[in-house]
């Protein structure tokens, strides 16, 4: 399994998952007021906290996904995007096990786009490994890629 | 090293809360921050329950009610409430012109449904029609499978 401590492991699902979390965080922040209706569809939180979760929930996915990408606090941010996916998985799990069947405001704020709670479970799932992989197999040290770049040299 | 990681780990909800705190400032996505606002549809208020039998009944026993289908235009075309209405969420403002408008008005029942147990577009749809003036509808409880599902008559299939 050392594979999973590869650097170059870590770049590419740095950069798949940071896109997927960017992309999932787009359409959030332009209709807060959607979102607010597709986290009440979960019947899982009180109307108390609901606005407080639409109105930050997409900044942490954008910080989330601009850290995997850049690799700038990258694990942190694999870190969060742990548990933010943990967040949605068991949410999700709780209405599949209901039988309901959610509009997951995964990707899109429309109360329409109504999917198989069970198949959203697993859908999140290999995003969830991956987040884990990135935040709790730190690539190995020595092995991390150096930018690329003019090289200087002293005279 | 650990106190690093902590560091970086606290800097996520920290910037979270400035960023998003700055932009539930900008004007026209403003959202209170906590309790009432964008409320969500509510029994009651916004809508009804009607069980499938209840709905018939209403629909045979009185002259003007109106169903509204929510599903999309297709399945809609495929099978459907007899002389039920099309009017999916997202085309609320194309499709609810001037005629349907009057037509609900003087409506003795207006009668919401979709594909699905949980009805929550329906709700959102029952709580558009009363924030637009109009009378809280009902909604269909098992929506059109329901509906099929008692053996009551449908139209479509053209």
């Amino acid at each position: 399994m050392g594979w999973l401590r590869n650097p170059w492991v870590h770049r590419v699902l740095g950069l798949a998952l940071g896109g997927i979390f960017l992309y999932a965080a787009a359409d959030k922040i332009l209709n807060p007021q959607s979102l607010v209706t597709i986290i009440w569809g979960y019947r899982i939180l009180p109307p108390g906290p609901i606005n407080l979760m639409a109105i930050y929930m997409p900044w942490l996915e954008v910080l989330i996904g601009l850290a995997l990408v850049t690799g700038y606090k990258r694990r942190a941010g694999a870190i969060w995007g742990t548990g933010l996916l943990t967040l949605f998985t068991v949410a999700l799990l709780i209405n599949a096990v209901r039988g309901l069947n959610v509009a997951c405001g995964c990707f899109s704020t429309s109360a329409q786009d109504v999917h198989n709670a069970w198949m959203l479970v697993l859908r999140d799932l290999p995003m969830l490994l991956a987040a884990a992989i990135l935040a709790f197999a730190p690539p190995r040290h020595g092995e991390v890629p150096r930018p690329t770049g003019p090289t200087v040299t002293r005279r | 090293m650990r106190r690093e990681g902590l560091r970086d780990l606290l800097l996520f909800p920290v910037l979270t809360l400035i960023l998003g705190t700055a932009a539930n400032f900008i004007p026209g996505r403003q959202l209170p921050f906590w309790g009432q606002g964008h409320v969500p549809p509510a029994e009651g208020t916004d809508f009804r329950w009607l069980d499938v039998l209840s709905a018939d009944a209403l629909a045979t026993s009185l002259p003007n009610v109106v169903f509204l289908d929510t599903r999309a235009q297709e399945t809609f075309t495929a099978s459907r409430i007899p002389n039920a209405r099309p009017l999916p969420l997202p085309d609320v403002d194309r499709l609810l012109t001037p005629e349907l408008e009057n037509l609900l008005r003087h409506a003795d029942a207006v009668i919401l449904y979709g594909d699905g147990d949980e009805a929550d577009v329906e709700q959102l749809l029952a709580q558009t029609l009363r924030l637009r003036g109009f009378a809280p509808p009902f909604i269909l409880v098992g929506g059109f499978p329901a509906w099929q599902l008692a053996g009551l008559p449908v139209e479509g299939g053209a």
